[in-house]
Parts: structure tokens; C-alpha cells; sequence
């Protein structure tokens, strides 16, 4: 894991309707890092991501990613992050395959069939499954058609949002071992999730997310798994 | 970059509907209707034509084979003036289906036009005013908002608008890609109308009109497309934004309109036709019965006839003068006729202006109005051919009372029902009846049917920056 800043929060400050929704937060994340924002229902976690995405104005501070202020430079910003939605919202009406060429059309991309087949066969999707319908995917092969097409933007930072809810143990560990390849070849990625044992598998660094505020910080040291009874205990509201 | 980004969304949008069994059904049937309706009226409007012109040659070659006979019998034979259909009423038959297109033409009275559409259809058969502009104006929206109510908020509920969104796709990008999937869906059901355009324009019609008409409805399937794509970009819900766009058809196709002829009937109130015909009746019966030489209204007619030709009796003036009552009372008659045709002419068109003025509430009353006019269809054009057949009238029916005056012996006139053989003596020859002039009727000048509907484009103008301020607006608010 590299030390550079890809990924920062200074000050960042988002309020709604007279409502604080993210008040003050500041960290940042290397290249190469694996990221995990760790917060319970209304913590603030999604209004973070969409800041960091462009799709939300902060009141103030910075939102920074490569280096460049996102609420100024939305569209480049946008052009080089890949974003995998919680439920993979992706088409149901079209094939995996489909999903992949249409969304990496809409982004200016122009890959080539071959490429696309490279990276499904990378994310090991079934490949008798790739020209079905993804309405008739399970989640965990919507959610590997949706890194797929992460894949093909090759994007240096992956924003996921609650990437292992409703997924299969079989399935979550395929998804860890993908997202720990990702970064070992200096992707940097940003997830925000509730799943204390995912995040802590896979994460470099958890922050904790309570009411807005960044509430605790956890790292991992060497190639051992953060603790998960000692992240789960300040998650819960208990002293590790 | 944003015009193939654009193309892609909208290529899409249409994958989807022809994969969506219910979007690609309501896309055919929309089809399927527009043509359909063309084609019928199409073949109702080319056989009126055809029927009109072959009764209208028929009618005056009736009239002029009829044999010697009395002239005021010829008065009362009468004749009938028919209207044949514009090119353009294959799309937009206007008032013509409920005004009717043929009149009876005799002395003394002004008959209505008959043959309407309307008036044929039994009450169960009111289905067949379902006209191609009638489909156009009305249902074509529905059509448009039932395939095009979900298009944006669809992406918003599935939750593909925020990885649209974030991965560098504006907002701009994608409703202009839904927008012209929409219209391309649009120009299913105006295609229709396009080549039926296409067809006219190669007729007797003026390209320029035929060209003003298509854009028309062109622009008013391009409004329904944009406020059906900023409804749903505008409303979380598709549910939400299926509501409103109802509301607004409902508003601007059926409730406007008919707040339009009710606003219109009640500001510039008009007499009923019972009422009226008692009224004319009332007013006739002041001014004499013109076929009775001693009625006191023709006392003092008799005292100038004998002074200017300075005799004691009726029986020695040089004219016939039951002939010279005829025509002086059908002079007056068609004067009262007249006038009262006036007024009615005038009320229905204060009307039709009131209704009209509705065409800043709701496109649809504007694009109406512009496609009546353009058209030749219009009221206006209706008012045209009963003025022009009652001229025609009066010229034949006083041009047999000429013949009256001038080639029938009054005494012969006289005696005429004494037996079957002094009816016999009293007639003229059938050569007089050469006098009936021919019938054409041909809707305005393409000019002044232009300049006619120019308010009504303006209006069509304003709605379109309206919408378009409108789809600024939901561009705004677009979020997912």
C-alpha cells in the first residue's frame, strides 16, 4: 500500500433542511488502500458517497479525489471513478454483457467484445449466464457483472456501497479476494458498509460513522485482519 | 459528445420498450390506430369527393332537362349545391362532419346543409368521428405518456440514474436521450399523418400549407414528448409522474376544450334554431305572401307597377305581374333571410373565437384551430360556402322569376288552374332553364388561411417555450 492521497475529506461539512448530515469530517485514503466507512442506518454513509461521487454539494469543507476538488471538478472526477451501487442497479431487460457495453457506451468507452469477455471471465461470472437476462442473475453475479464493468473503466478509485449486503459466505469471499487483487495492483478503494466482519476481512482502514461524525479508526497491521470483536464493540456502542 | 451519449441512452430506451411487451403493444396499437383511421377516412373523404362531383353534375343536369313547365314550379324543383372535401380533411374533417356539406336550394327559405357525417351515424356508431386528427390531438398523448411516464423516473427507481450519473453522464445527456426516444416513438403515430401530408401535398393543396400543418402537429407531438420526459425526470415516482401527466391530458384535451365551448356559449349566448326558424317565420309573414297578387303588402308594389307604366289594370302592364310579385318578394325575403343568417353566422364565429382564446390554456385547442383553418375545414369555410350557395340561390330563383315577369303572359298565369289545358298554356320554355349557374366551391386562398392561423401558431409558440422552460426546470431538479 502506497502513502499517496487519493481519496480526501477536509472539513467536509453537509447539512439538509437545517439538518447536520456530515459534520467536520476529515481523513484520507492512500493508493492502493482499501477504505471501509463503517456506520449504522442514517450515519451519514450514503451522503458521503455521493459527495465523493459529485451527486451532492457540501455545505462546505472539501471533498477531494486525485487531487481535485469534486464539488469543481464533478465531471472529470466522474469520468475516472468506478461506483458499484448496493443493490447493483443495473438492467434487467438487457444481458450482463449488455449492461457492460451500454454503460461503458454512456461513459465515452469503447471496448471490444473480447475485453468485455476478459474481464467477466476475471470476475469469474458463468459465462452460459453472460447473454441471460440480468433480471434472472442472483445478486452475487449482478454484483460481479457490476465490477466487471469497474473493471473495464479502469478506474484507479472503486466506491462500493454496502458491496456484501445480501450476499452468499461463498460469494462474500469471492467478492474479499477481488477487491484485495483490485487493490494489490493499486486500485484505490472506498467502501461504506455496516458488515463489521466484510470490512474488517478486507479493509486496510475502518472509520467509524455515527450521527455524521467520524466517531473511531481502526487499522490493519501487517497482513493480519482488523478485530473484529474490537471494531464490532465501539460499533455497538460498547468500550473494545 | 453529448449527442452520441444521447443516441446510446436513446437506443436503449427503446430496447426496452420493444422488449416491454406492454410498451411495445401500446407503440403498435398507437400505430396500428392512426392508420387505420387514415386509411378510412381517407377512402370516406375520396368517394364523398367522387359522389359530390358526379351529384352535383347530376343535380344541374336534372335541372336543366326538366321540360316546359311554369317558372315558379321550377322555383320550388329547386336545386342542390354540394361542397367537395378539401385535401386536407382526410386528416382533419372538422366542422364538415357535423355542419354537413350539401343544401337544397329552392325559393322563399334557406335550407341547412345536410349530409353530415355525424348526423348519419346512428347514436351506437359515434366511433366513426374518431378521425386521424381527433386520434392525433387527443389519444396520440395518451399513448405518448403511457409509454414515456416511467422513462427517467424509471432510472431513478431502479437505482440506475445514480451509476448513470456518477460515472460522468450528465443530466442534460440523458433526458435529451429519453426526450428523443419519445419523439421517435412520437413519429409512429405521425408518420401516418406525415405521408397522408405527403400524398396531399402532391395534390391540388398548397405545399406551404401542407408543410405548416405537418409542423403543427409536429411541434405539438414534440411538446407532449417533452412535458411527458420532464414529468417523469421532475417526480420521484413513476406512479407520480403517471398522475400529473394524466391530470394534464385530461386538462388539455378533453376539460379545456370543453370549458372552451361552454365559456364561448355562455359569453356569446345564441338563439336556438326552433326559436330563430319561428322568428324568421314571424318576420316573413310581415312582408306578404308572394304568391297571392292581392295580398295589401304588394298594394303599394301594384300602385308604382301601374303609375310607371301608366295603366288602370294589372292585366294591361307589359311584365306578368304575379311574375313581378315573386320576384320583389323573394328580394325582400332574402334580405330578412339574410340577416338573420348574419347574425347566426355571427354568433357561431364570437363563439369559435371565444373557444379559440382557450388555445393559450391548452396546446391542443390551438393546434385544432390551426389544423381546422389550414385545413379548409374551418367554420369560416362552412359560412363561405352557405353564403356563397345562397347567392347562387337567389341568382337562379330570381333569375326565374325573370322569366316569370318577362316570358309569361299574365292573363295565361292567371288562368292556369281553370283546366288541365290552361296549365297546360302556361309555361315557359325549358331553354330558360340554362340560367342555373354552375357550382364550385373552393376553400380560401392558401394566404388567407395562413394569415388566419397565425395567432394560433403564436400561441403554439408560447406553449413551446413553456415546456421548454419547463424541462429546464426538471433538468435542474434531475437527482437520483
Amino acid at each position: 500500500m502506497q502513502t499517496k492521497t487519493v481519496i480526501g475529506a477536509s472539513a467536509l461539512t453537509v447539512r439538509l433542511d437545517n439538518r447536520t448530515i456530515l459534520d467536520n469530517l476529515n481523513f484520507e485514503v492512500g493508493k492502493g488502500e482499501v477504505f471501509a466507512l463503517l456506520g449504522g442506518n442514517g450515519a451519514g454513509k450514503s451522503t458521503t458517497l455521493k459527495t465523493f461521487l459529485g451527486l451532492m454539494k457540501p455545505t462546505s469543507g472539501i471533498a477531494s479525489v486525485l487531487g481535485k476538488n469534486v464539488a469543481l471538478h464533478t465531471n472529470d472526477v466522474q469520468q475516472s471513478v468506478a461506483y458499484l451501487p448496493e443493490s447493483v442497479t443495473l438492467y434487467g431487460h438487457l444481458s450482463g454483457f449488455e449492461n457492460i457495453r451500454y454503460f461503458l457506451s454512456v461513459a465515452g468507452l469503447n471496448k471490444s467484445d473480447n475485453e468485455i469477455s476478459v474481464a467477466l471471465r476475471k470476475v469469474a461470472l458463468q459465462e452460459n449466464a453472460w447473454n441471460n437476462a440480468l433480471s434472472n442473475y442472483s445478486k452475487g453475479m449482478r454484483q460481479k457483472t457490476a465490477i466487471a464493468l469497474a473493471l473495464l473503466r479502469n478506474a484507479p478509485v472503486l466506491f462500493l456501497d454496502e458491496p456484501t449486503s445480501g450476499l452468499d459466505p461463498a460469494a462474500i469471499d469471492e467478492f474479499n479476494a477481488l477487491v484485495s487483487e483490485l487493490a494489490a495492483n493499486g486500485a484505490t478503494i472506498f467502501m461504506v458498509t455496516h458488515d463489521v466482519y466484510c470490512a474488517c476481512q478486507v479493509a486496510h482502514r475502518i472509520v467509524l460513522l455515527s450521527n455524521g461524525k467520524l466517531t473511531g479508526s481502526f487499522e490493519r497491521i501487517g497482513d493480519t485482519p482488523i478485530d473484529t470483536e474490537a471494531v464490532h464493540a465501539v460499533f455497538a456502542g460498547r468500550k473494545a | 459528445m453529448i449527442f452520441s451519449v444521447a443516441k446510446t441512452i436513446c437506443a436503449d430506451q427503446w430496447r426496452y420498450w420493444l422488449r416491454t411487451k406492454v410498451a411495445a403493444t401500446v407503440l403498435l396499437l398507437g400505430a396500428i390506430l392512426t392508420l387505420a383511421a387514415l386509411i378510412v377516412n381517407a377512402f370516406h373523404v375520396e368517394e364523398a369527393a367522387h359522389a359530390r362531383e358526379h351529384l352535383q353534375t347530376e343535380a344541374e343536369e336534372r335541372f336543366k332537362a326538366q321540360p316546359d313547365k311554369h317558372p315558379h314550379r321550377m322555383v320550388h324543383y329547386g336545386h342542390y349545391v354540394f361542397r367537395a372535401p378539401t385535401p386536407l380533411s382526410v386528416i382533419e374533417p372538422g366542422v364538415d362532419t357535423y355542419t354537413g356539406n350539401a343544401i337544397f336550394l329552392e325559393g322563399h327559405r334557406q335550407n341547412s346543409a345536410m349530409f353530415a357525417q355525424q348526423r348519419q351515424s346512428a347514436g351506437l356508431t359515434r366511433f366513426s368521428s374518431l378521425t386521424p386528427s381527433f386520434l392525433a390531438l387527443a389519444l396520440a398523448p395518451l399513448f405518448i405518456i403511457l409509454i414515456g411516464y416511467g422513462s427517467v423516473s424509471r432510472e431513478r427507481e431502479a437505482g440506475t440514474l445514480t451509476l448513470l450519473l456518477s460515472q460522468g453522464t450528465t443530466r442534460w445527456q440523458l433526458i435529451l436521450g429519453k426526450l428523443l426516444a419519445l419523439i421517435a416513438a412520437s413519429g409512429l403515430f405521425l408518420l401516418p399523418l406525415l405521408l397522408a401530408c405527403l400524398y396531399v401535398a402532391f395534390s391540388s393543396e398548397s405545399p406551404l400549407v401542407v408543410l405548416l400543418f405537418c409542423l403543427s402537429y409536429a411541434v405539438y407531438f414534440l411538446l407532449w414528448a417533452t412535458v411527458v420526459t420532464a414529468c417523469s425526470a421532475l417526480f420521484e415516482k413513476s406512479s407520480v409522474s403517471f398522475t400529473v401527466l394524466i391530470v394534464i391530458w385530461m386538462s388539455a384535451c378533453v376539460l379545456i376544450p370543453r370549458l372552451g365551448s361552454s365559456v364561448a356559449t355562455n359569453a356569446a349566448p345564441s338563439m336556438g334554431k326552433l326559436e330563430a326558424d319561428f322568428k324568421v317565420e314571424e318576420k316573413l309573414r310581415s312582408l306578404g305572401d308572394g304568391h297571392d297578387v292581392n295580398d295589401p303588402a304588394f298594394k303599394k308594389l301594384k300602385e308604382d307597377l301601374l303609375a310607371k307604366y301608366n295603366v288602370d289594370s294589372v292585366d294591361d302592364l307589359p311584365v306578368n305581374f304575379r311574375g313581378v310579385v315573386a320576384q320583389y318578394s323573394e328580394g325582400r325575403q332574402a334580405k330578412v333571410l339574410n340577416e338573420f343568417a348574419e347574425n347566426r353566422m355571427g354568433e357561431e364565429l364570437e363563439q369559435a373565437h371565444i373557444a379559440r382564446q382557450f388555445g393559450w390554456l391548452s396546446p391542443t385547442v390551438a393546434v385544432r384551430a390551426i389544423s381546422t383553418i389550414l385545413a379548409g375545414t374551418s367554420l369560416e369555410t362552412h359560412h363561405r360556402f352557405l353564403r356563397e350557395a345562397e347567392a347562387l340561390r337567389l341568382e337562379f330563383v330570381q333569375g326565374l322569376n325573370k322569366v316569370h315577369v318577362e316570358k309569361l303572359d299574365y292573363k295565361l298565369d292567371m288562368d292556369r288552374n281553370a283546366s288541365e289545358e290552361a296549365a297546360d298554356k302556361a309555361v315557359v320554355g325549358a331553354d330558360n332553364w340554362a340560367l342555373l349557374s354552375e357550382f364550385n366551391f373552393n376553400p380560401e386562398a392558401a394566404n388567407t388561411r395562413i394569415s388566419n392561423a397565425l395567432i394560433y401558431f403564436l400561441q403554439l409558440i408560447v406553449w413551446v417555450c413553456i415546456t421548454v422552460l419547463f424541462l429546464k426546470a426538471a433538468v435542474r431538479r434531475l437527482n437520483p
